[in-house]
């Protein structure tokens, strides 16, 4: 199946900012995005904790709705389906 | 009541919003947290669209690595408090209005004397942990609270009605860590248009507000994108367990 994955601003100058990816059946938000940040060791680390579950912070949505980072771990991708990873900012 | 100097001072926009429209925005006070790089050109615009009252608390002194983004203060500016120097200009730009300096930390101790009866709260800090607490007193008055925040050339802006939007703990439970983030002045000053703009309508009550949407601004490839947003039911600050504790 055809998903397409977006990364937002810092993460997008980290990973790049959109791609395809063929996801196979059973593939979690999580495995999706663990899977492209693959070796990206800077994009690794300012999407995910030492553990490997993503920040706290980090804003996940499945087709423009929010999803909660613990439950991105059990909901599966579906085709045609776009996920996106955002992170906050705190500048002023 | 307007006078002649403020009607034809503000003629082009009372097109817009009419002589009641501008009375209202003559009638309001906004609070605006920070004299730093949202809160110069959120200011500026607020004060030279004849906002009342504008009150800037601040507790920093202007260093010269400001200068790339925080347009209120100059060169001449170094090593004043922002607060003087911002309610300088900000007086010179409209002598019409009056503008209340604080120089002071927004901490728990300070933030109800600070805030007072503010219509609005405008957010232009640099951490989520003053931005907390800008967002529970928010709550708490159930005043308007008009977020923004940047880094590089990238920024995010909501606007939070308390009671009927998500808060901003709904929105980001967890902060995003602390850091000198790197910045161009081009996109506060983006961000605080916004930010300004959905003052103005607010308090004027026009136009559809950036309520329950993130609008994220994204300079390096020039798109806008939207996030719509819910409120947190089980918010510790707006949801149901939050009002209990508040109402202890």
């Amino acid at each position: 199946m055809r998903v397409t994955l977006r990364f937002f601003a810092r993460f997008g100058e980290l990973l790049g900012d959109s791609r395809e990816i063929d996801a196979g059946d059973g593939t979690s938000v999580a495995d999706l995005v663990r899977e492209a940040v693959g070796t990206n060791s800077e994009g690794h680390q300012a999407i995910f904790d030492e553990a490997g579950s993503f920040h706290r912070y980090v804003i996940l949505l499945q087709n423009r709705k929010r999803i909660r980072p613990e439950d991105a771990e059990t909901m599966l991708v579906a085709d045609g389906d776009e996920i996106a990873v955002f992170p906050p900012v705190a500048g002023g | 009541m307007l006078s002649p100097r403020e009607l034809e001072r503000y003629a082009r926009q009372v097109m817009l919003f009419g002589e009641e429209g501008q009375e209202r925005l003559k009638a309001s006070t906004i609070f605006i947290a920070g004299a730093g790089g949202l809160g110069s050109p959120v200011s500026i615009y607020l004060a030279v669209a004849g906002v009342g009252t504008l009150i800037l608390a601040d507790n920093d002194i202007v260093d010269r690595t400001n200068l790339n983004r925080q347009i209120l203060h100059f060169e001449r500016d170094i090593g004043k408090r922002k607060t003087a120097s911002a309610g300088e200009k900000l007086q010179a730009l409209n002598p019409d209005i009056e503008v209340k300096v604080i120089d002071a930390t927004i901490d728990a101790g300070s933030i109800d004397r600070l805030i007072g009866n503010a219509d609005g709260i405008v957010d232009a800090v640099d951490n989520f942990p003053t931005r907390y607490l800008l967002n529970e007193k928010a709550v708490a008055g159930n005043i308007p609270f008009f977020h923004g925040a940047i880094r590089g050339l990238c920024g995010q802006v909501t606007t939070i009605v308390p009671g009927k939007t998500a808060c901003l703990r709904c929105i980001f439970p967890d902060p995003p860590p602390g850091e000198v983030s790197p910045v161009v002045g081009t996109t506060p000053g983006l961000i605080a248009m916004v930010q300004a703009t959905e003052v103005l309508k607010y308090v004027v009550g026009s136009g559809e507000l950036l309520t329950n949407r993130l609008f994220l601004w994204d300079g390096m490839r020039a798109c806008v994108d939207e996030i719509a947003l819910e409120k947190d039911p089980s918010c510790n600050v707006c949801g149901e367990i939050g009002n209990r504790e508040m109402m202890k």
